[in-house]
């Protein structure tokens, strides 16, 4: 016998995760492009009012019968009012509803196969029932001071049927079996009807769950026979597909997250927000202040890309449909549940669309103040014994969010870097796993510690004990880190060294999988390499070489050290790399807003003033540099030139929560409160969250005699605004690790020199 | 101060913590309720608990009785410290037919018991770190409409699924 499956063992002839038996698809042939809608007969017109009057009478029983049920033991630990708090989702109708309101997967499926056969090894559909969601959600209802009651705070994403139906209360009376193993079902998304959802934690309303209307639009409730949507699949569509499923703020409503006081007892804590995070970047094309531009791209584009359907789906357009795999970051959930085709999928995403890059773009002799840069472009002479400063830039170059941008504890990328002598012996290695699996504590890796107020990590994700964040090495859309890596080269080097550095991944931390299975009771989760680059190093001269394709050009390669030396707060050399930009490109007045950029936030106004001049004299209508003349035109008093500047920007791009803030502020300051009033609504219709707003509307609407919405904004500012006893949960963490805690300090070097006194000790 | 009275307290507390140990509560079953085991089972199912003493797991009980069949669920779990071993010893009934099963726990088998008794049963045995759990389907009537063999098999991979996510 096994004693000691592993956990995506293949079994034999036995249920499995995603087993399912689908009834073939009834016969239909579709109506030809452009044709207009069936008309019915009269009959036909009264099977529909009837069944429909039938199906709205049993739903309505039903529904009336599940609360009589439930109502009586649920435990109503928010009120009455607010039976699906901490969670933000709502449903149509009175009370709770009941599961079976909710047409199966199945019964999708049996039209849409290939639709079913994505998601049902997607991580939607297994949302709530992997184990590494429900260890963490099952500590918080084993919490003593919380319990089932907190988790709807969760389950309102990972299975909102089973809020809304009462099944989240001690003593339930609902069958979980109906839908803990479907999460995210087709009805759960293609049900909802309207979206609150910049606010996240599931600010939907879900509607009762309906496969057509009628020819009024009116909804039909539940599952209605096959033959009445192949008539109408247009009536079909209006029950089920809305214009907001194709948009951005859709996905909001759960892939943005916070920590209400109602979870913690504390504050409003940010959770993550994948959604601002794309408001933010360039493929938005909403925020006039990134370092590039790019094409309009949703997270649909991304994530739900269309490809040729394999088994019919009569939703399919010309053989193809979009994406139900919504292929992420996820590894560990398909490798657990064995999904071989969803795993591989979801590397080979991971892998493909130029996502980051890696450029090992400098490097540094010790008591040196050269950089020899950019690497591959010019001629340099090492020496045995040399102690080098390797700089390596990492772009996050076309993701739409950061790096890593949901629950930063749990996953783990990392860069790992090693030098390799001419024998292939290893002269320097960080990023490295250790033998239990565990990752280098030193590694430079792109995630956060979350501490509780004790100055404890946050290991197993009971976000409802975070306090602070002790530092969130992310990296944001578009922007770029410098990595430093100091080493020595060989004394008795003859050949080339090779450096390698790659971004490496895997879901989840070793330390989470521990907590879930137990140590050493589980096999190694996939670690996928997204991206890399090597170089060699000789003694000796060493000649400019050929790019990489993969390279970016040379500009671009300065223009990303200079962010990254920028975020940083290196200013002086991210002046110096903004300026090799500017060598490259003159005519590209990105690269002299750069430079103004950084001047700005050096506060050496006078030569800002100059660089941005200079942008706007290349291009007059660059809202990025206009904006930044704005911030400028505000330092010298000029103020009707800062609002003609805020105010073009905002034309530009209205919603461009950055200049909707300073435009605010701008009117705030010269007393036009109602101007100023109609920026800050607007910005918080982008941003519900923006402190900024909260502020100044809540002394806007005092002055305007406004006192209940004064302090509405007064509320949300004193819990959203960072408790400013947090920095002290953080410091007591980072002095207990002090193995990590350079990592918390943005300027900082990868070393195992540190001691050698043949290193020479720069203070950097 | 006159202790007497808390020292009886304690004591009644122990006794009928004891008996609470010992004796059959209603269902407060931690790992599966009596609707989800209902509708396992074909229909109103009533759930017993049994709390752990050492030397025994607790066990959750669901029964639907109906004219001439009755239908079980049985969950067992207990905290054991070498887990392979005993899982091997649970697997017993199983004789060679013990299959693993997918995505259920850190491990599980399952297989229909070797068993002399008429109706049709379905066993999976599987683990959550060192929880070891077993679950028993079984109806009496050989041929049941609702626990075919089929559908048993199934639905003891549900149930598993219910109570391996309420170990983790």
């Amino acid at each position: 016998m096994a004693t000691a499956l592993a956990q995506n063992q293949q079994p034999g002839d036995q249920p499995t995760p995603d087993a399912a038996t689908l009834t073939p698809p009834p016969a239909y042939t579709a109506r030809p492009k452009g044709a207009p809608p069936a008309v019915d007969t009269p009959a036909q017109r009264d099977a529909i009012a009837r069944w429909k009057a039938r199906a709205e009478q049993a739903t309505s029983a039903d529904r009336t019968a599940h609360n009589a049920l439930v109502t009586p033991t649920y435990n109503f630990h928010y009120g009455k009012l607010n039976p699906f708090t901490p969670g933000n989702i709502t449903v149509q109708g009175e009370g709770f509803i009941q599961p079976g309101a909710f047409p199966s997967a199945e019964y999708c499926g049996a039209c849409h196969q290939e639709a079913y056969k994505q998601w049902r090894q997607a991580l939607h559909s297994n949302a709530f029932r992997t184990p590494f969601y429900r260890t963490s959600v099952n500590l918080l209802i084993r919490d003593k001071t919380r319990g089932i009651s907190f988790a709807r705070h969760c389950d309102s994403c990972h299975n909102p049927i089973g809020v809304l139906g009462a099944a989240l209360t001690e003593d339930s009376k609902v069958d979980r079996a109906r839908f803990d193993s479907d999460g995210l079902t087709c009805t759960t998304c293609h049900s909802v009807l309207s979206l609150d959802s910049t606010n996240g934690n599931a600010s939907v309303q879900m509607g009762v769950p309906s496969a057509l209307v009628d020819e009024n639009g009116n909804r039909i409730p539940g599952e209605v026979p096959f033959d009445m949507i192949l008539r109408h699949p247009e009536r079909h569509s209006k029950a089920v597909m809305h214009d907001f499923l194709h948009k951005p703020e859709f996905c909001a409503a759960c892939h943005k997250a916070n920590l209400p006081d109602t979870l913690n007892d504390y504050k409003f804590i940010r959770a993550f927000t994948a959604y601002d995070e794309w408001q933010q970047s360039k493929f938005s094309q909403r925020n006039p202040l990134t370092f590039y531009t790019a094409d309009f791209t949703t997270c649909q584009g991304c994530h739900m890309k269309r490809s040729a359907i394999t088994v019919p789906d009569y939703g399919a357009k010309d053989g193809t449909l979009v994406s139900h795999r919504w292929l992420a970051g996820n590894t560990a959930v398909p490798f657990y549940y064995g999904f071989d085709e969803q795993l591989k999928k979801t590397i080979e995403f991971l892998r493909t669309g130029n996502y980051l890059n890696v450029d090992i773009f400098g490097i540094q002799k010790v008591g040196s103040e050269k950089l020899i840069a950019p690497l591959g472009k010019v001629a340099y002479r090492l020496a045995p014994s040399d102690v080098l400063e390797a700089y390596v830039v990492i772009q996050n170059k076309n993701i739409g969010h950061s790096l890593i941008p949901e629950v930063r504890d749990l996953y783990e990328a990392w860069v790992e870097f090693t030098v390799k002598d001419q024998n292939g012996k290893e002269i320097y290695h960080s990023g490295f796993l250790k033998p239990d699996g565990m990752l280098d504590p030193r590694a430079h890796s792109f995630t956060n510690r979350p501490v509780t107020d004790e100055g404890e990590f946050v290991d197993n994700h009971k976000v409802w004990t975070i306090h602070s964040v002790a530092y969130d090495n992310s990296i944001q859309a578009g922007r770029s880190v410098l990595v430093r890596y100091q080493f020595r080269m060989p004394a008795d080097a003859t050949g080339a060294v090779t450096v390698t550095a790659k971004v490496n991944y895997r879901h989840l931390r070793q330390s989470y999988l521990n907590n879930i299975f137990g140590k050493d009771d589980h096999p190694a989760y996939p670690l996928v390499e997204l991206a890399s680059r090597t170089r060699t190093f000789k003694i000796g001269d060493n000649q400019p070489e050929p790019a990489d394709p993969a390279d970016n050009p040379d500009w671009m390669r300065w223009n990303n050290l200079g962010i990254s030396l920028l975020d940083q707060f290196q200013y002086m050399e991210a002046v110096q790399a903004f300026n090799e930009v500017v060598k490259l490109r003159p005519t590209y007045a990105e690269g002299y807003t750069n430079v103004g950029l950084t001047l700005i936030v050096w506060e050496k106004y006078e030569s800002a003033r100059k660089a941005i001049n200079k942008a706007l004299s290349i291009d007059p209508n660059s809202a990025r540099a206009t904006y930044y003349d704005g911030l400028l035109q505000r330092r010298a008093g000029n103020s009707e030139r800062e609002i003609a500047d805020f105010r073009k920007v905002v034309e530009m791009f209205p919603e461009s929560r950055d200049a909707r803030r300073e435009l605010g502020i701008t009117y705030y300051q010269k007393n036009d409160n109602h101007a100023a009033l109609e920026q800050f609504e607007a910005l918080q219709r982008i941003d519900p969250d923006d402190l900024t707003a909260h502020y100044n509307l809540s002394i806007l609407y005092r002055r305007m005699g406004k006192p209940k919405e004064a302090a509405d904004q007064q509320a949300m500012f004193v819990d959203k605004k960072v408790d400013p006893g947090a920095p002290t949960y953080s410091l007591n963490f980072l002095r207990a690790h002090p193995e990590i805690s350079t990592e918390s300090v943005p300027w900082h070097i990868h070393s195992d020199l540190v001691g050698d006194s043949a290193a020479p000790q720069t203070g950097k | 101060m006159n202790i007497t009275p808390k020292i009886r307290l304690a004591g009644l507390s122990l006794v009928l913590l004891g008996f609470a140990a010992h004796c059959h509560a209603k269902n407060n079953c931690p790992w599966i309720n009596e609707a989800t085991a209902g509708g396992l089972l074909g229909g109103e199912a009533v759930g017993e608990f049994t709390e752990p003493v050492p030397g025994h797991p607790a066990v959750c009980m669901f029964t639907q009785a109906g004219q001439n069949f009755t239908r079980t669920l049985r969950i067992t779990v207990e905290v054991v410290p070498d887990t392979h071993a005993r899982l091997e010893v649970a697997t017993q009934p199983c004789g060679k037919n013990a299959a693993p099963i997918q995505a259920i726990g850190n491990e599980a088998l399952m297989c229909a018991p070797e068993t002399r008794s008429p109706g049709l049963s379905e066993l999976v045995v599987g683990r959550v770190r060192d929880q070891l759990f077993t679950i028993t389907l079984n109806t009496t009537a050989k041929d049941d409409l609702i626990l075919t063999r089929s559908s048993l098999k199934e639905k003891a991979y549900t149930a598993s699924e219910q109570v391996a996510g309420n170990l983790f």
